[in-house]
């Protein structure tokens, strides 16, 4: 049996949702056939509703269904007329043209649709176009078929002798007797796990648990539809908000506040109303595994752990095509995917996330000027290769230069201009000082004059001796000329 | 007691006890070629699955010799990975090294020794990695000697039976027996160019009239003296040769090899 509710409210924004919604909730199997009218299979309804002992029986079951029905379509605002009946096609008639209510059973169709104008007739359901139905219509007017049931009993033969399988559709559907399947409406898949909590979460280890339930659901569900995830949500809300009041009457959101005044305790400006945290997790590949996901939060969560216990937790994926990866003999060794995204997690919470990437230098004459990206295998593999030099090889062996970061302060002694002895010591590193025995310089470099970090030096190369090593030492030093200080850039080696 | 004695030691008592000083280790049976000609041709270049230690002073060409390597690796796409304690990689060389940077994962420990040896934990058991270099270059040798050798024992461990190379780059001899190849580096000499010849004595200066761009050079300590200037970059300040001492058999054999490396500024 099929159930059909035809709204006659004012057709608006969202009222085929609410449709198709209200539907859902009585079936899984749901066709939305217009804006303003769903059919649904209502079979297996008898432990809800009542069993079906006789044909007496099944009217009460099925008319307690309709009334439900339209209950619950009353609920949500929707004014619809319901109609039951053996046939979908029967029940789309019968809700849109009759007044009220109807439960139709096999072979009463033309008792309730007998008398219905042919004009009526859906000739979409039967898969037949409107120009080619109002030429079918035009004849039957000539042949004095006006309704329904003078359509269901003219002889089939000659029908489809006189208007060919299009007749024979309008027939069948005139007499209730089509055959086709409903064409369902997929329910929107929802890649989203909440849970609010009965007591607030304050240490990682039970938030694992929970966190490891919600994943294990998502990656189920990501699996059932041959999805993985490339983008994680996570939504944390805890007890209290992070609005601290600052200078001005203006508000700081407890996410950017500058905790350098340690003297002032945190929970004082700490008004009892909820607060969201928000960490978006990128990953360099479709993933699905939740043991993964589940590292990569936690690593997440402790790098920047919210300022107070969790209350409610949800966590969104972003589905997309799995990865398909074509592996081969000579391809050359690299990390699996996600494996490398937990190691990089890890060395992210070790040393910093500035501090972990695939270094990329600036298009710019400023010295050392570069910045630190994300690394990707695979992003590495399908990018050409990013130094030219590196193609065929470098014939020749370039020294190296280890730059010290800042440049190492320098005391300087030069004899007309030229620099004969310097004393510096590097950061944490043992001291550079002693006699200048060899120079090559100077080297101007200047930029960025339109801007206030102007630069300008002239660099040297130097060969110091150094007599704790007992050798030369050759390191590039230079002179700010806006500071007119000397510096020493590096060593090479 | 120095090794030769010890080797003769180990081999009077060969007859009674076997060889039971023998060292129980795997041969790499896999190099990553070290990408400087006189150091493949010699020794094939580093093993795989195994530590290499590079020590030496300051400006003996440590970081030329990584940065060679590690442009080799990378050109044959091979994910790499440098591990900077003290924050010293310049991009620039490496970049004129050939080091294919979208290749390289770098990880700076802002002078923090403990965060080093853990990053580099992490890379040899996350695995992948065809090559790993341990900077501790600009790290004092007091530092370094508080480093506990179960850190090293771990690294041989968790790197061998891996295609793996594990450079480690110190001032001071510190892995030991850990390594599979041990080079010391010495810096032998830097021959100056032209600018600075007010330093430089005058007749070490070759000029090169058939090549305007090669002004800058002055290639001209010793040997170098005679090499045609055409076969040196033109922006070259200095050539600085380094002579390499290569240890298998710790501490029993060395054998010298002199590589140069042409500073320039592209």
């Amino acid at each position: 049996m099929f159930a059909c509710i035809h709204s006659r409210s004012v057709p608006g924004a969202g009222a085929s949702e609410a449709l198709v919604e209200l539907a859902f909730t009585f079936s899984p199997l749901v066709e939305l056939t217009r804006a303003d009218t769903v059919v649904f299979d209502v079979a297996g309804q008898d432990l809800l509703f009542g069993k079906v002992l006789d044909v007496h029986a099944d009217g009460d079951l099925f008319f307690r269904l309709a009334a439900t029905i339209a209950q619950r379509a009353r609920q949500v605002n929707v004014k619809a007329n319901i109609c039951i009946a053996a046939n979908p096609d029967t029940a789309i008639h019968a809700a849109r043209l009759l007044s009220q209510t109807t439960i139709i059973h096999a072979g009463d169709e033309l008792t309730h649709l007998g008398l219905l104008s042919i004009k009526q007739l859906d000739c979409s359901l039967a898969a037949v176009e409107q120009r080619q139905a109002e030429e079918i219509y035009e004849t039957f007017a000539l042949w004095g078929v006006r309704t329904f049931r003078d359509l269901a009993e003219l002889p089939l033969a000659g029908v489809a002798e006189r208007l060919g399988q299009e007749g024979v559709r309008l027939q069948q559907l005139a007499q209730g007797r089509t055959d086709r399947a409903l064409n369902l409406v997929r329910p929107p898949i929802g890649f989203e796990q909440s849970l609010e909590l009965e007591h607030a979460v304050s240490e990682l280890e039970p938030l694992s648990f929970i966190l490891s339930r919600l994943l294990n659901q998502l990656c189920a569900n990501l699996n059932e539809h041959a999805l993985a995830a490339n983008e994680l949500r996570l939504q944390l809300v805890t007890e209290k908000c992070g609005q601290w009041p600052v200078a001005g009457g203006q508000q700081q959101d407890a996410n950017t506040r500058d905790l350098s005044d340690a003297n002032q305790p945190l929970t004082d400006h700490l008004p009892l109303t909820a607060d969201h945290y928000l960490r978006i997790i990128t990953l360099p590949v479709p993933m699905r595994n939740p043991k993964t996901l589940l590292r990569l939060l936690l690593f997440e969560i402790e790098r920047e752990p919210p300022l107070a216990p969790i209350v409610a937790i949800t966590i969104t994926a972003e589905p997309v095509q799995p990865r398909a990866a074509q592996t081969g003999l000579f391809i050359p060794l690299a990390p699996e995917p996600e494996k490398l995204e937990i190691t990089l997690a890890r060395l992210a919470k070790l040393v910093g996330r500035e501090n972990v990437g695939s270094p990329e230098l600036l298009d710019t004459h400023r010295p050392d000027a570069f910045r630190v990206k994300r690394f990707s295998v695979t992003s590495a593999r399908k990018k050409s290769r990013s130094n030219p030099r590196s193609a065929g090889g470098n014939p020749q062996s370039v020294m190296g230069f280890r730059i010290f970061r800042p440049p190492c302060l320098a005391q300087v002694h030069t004899s007309k201009g030229r620099p004969i002895h310097v004393d510096a010591r590097a950061k944490l590193s043992r001291k550079l000082s002693g006699q200048i025995v060899r120079a090559a310089g100077p080297w101007r470099g200047s930029s960025d004059w339109w801007r206030t970090d102007v630069w300008a030096r002239d660099e040297w190369d130097v060969a110091v001796f150094d007599a704790q090593q007992g050798g030369e030492v050759l390191c590039r030093i230079y002179r700010d000329l806006i500071s007119e200080q000397w510096f020493v850039a590096g060593i090479y080696d | 007691m120095n090794a030769v004695a010890k080797k003769e030691i180990e081999a009077q008592i060969v007859d009674r006890l076997g060889h039971v000083f023998e060292r129980n280790e795997k041969r790499p049976r896999e190099i990553l070629r070290s990408g400087i000609g006189e150091i493949d041709q010699e020794w094939g270049g580093f093993p795989r699955g195994a530590i290499t230690e590079i020590h030496g002073t300051a400006s003996c060409g440590r970081t030329s010799l990584m940065l060679a390597t590690l442009a080799a690796a990378t050109a044959g796409e091979e994910t790499c990975a440098v591990i900077d304690c003290s924050d010293t990689f310049d991009l620039s060389s490496a970049t004129r090294a050939g080091v294919n940077f979208d290749h390289l994962l770098w990880v700076r420990c802002n002078h923090n020794l403990e965060r080093a040896f853990k990053s580099t934990d992490l890379l040899l058991h996350g695995g992948g990695f065809g090559f790993i270099a341990l900077s501790l270059a600009d790290m004092p040798p007091p530092t370094l000697r508080r480093i506990v050798s179960t850190w090293w024992f771990r690294f041989r461990r968790a790197v061998e039976d891996t295609p793996t190379v594990l450079l480690v780059m110190t001032p001071t001899v510190c892995t030991r027996s850990c390594a599979a190849m041990a080079l010391e580096l010495k810096n032998e000499s830097a021959m100056w160019p032209a600018t600075a010849k007010f330093i430089t004595p005058e007749e070490y200066y070759v000029p090169a009239p058939d090549n305007p761009a090669a002004k800058h050079l002055s290639l001209v300590s010793g040997d170098e003296r005679n090499r045609e200037p055409a076969a040196v970059p033109s922006h070259a300040h200095f050539l600085a040769t380094s002579t390499i001492r290569l240890n298998r058999e710790r501490p029993v054999e060395w054998t010298n090899q002199i590589i140069r490396f042409i500073s320039s500024r592209a």
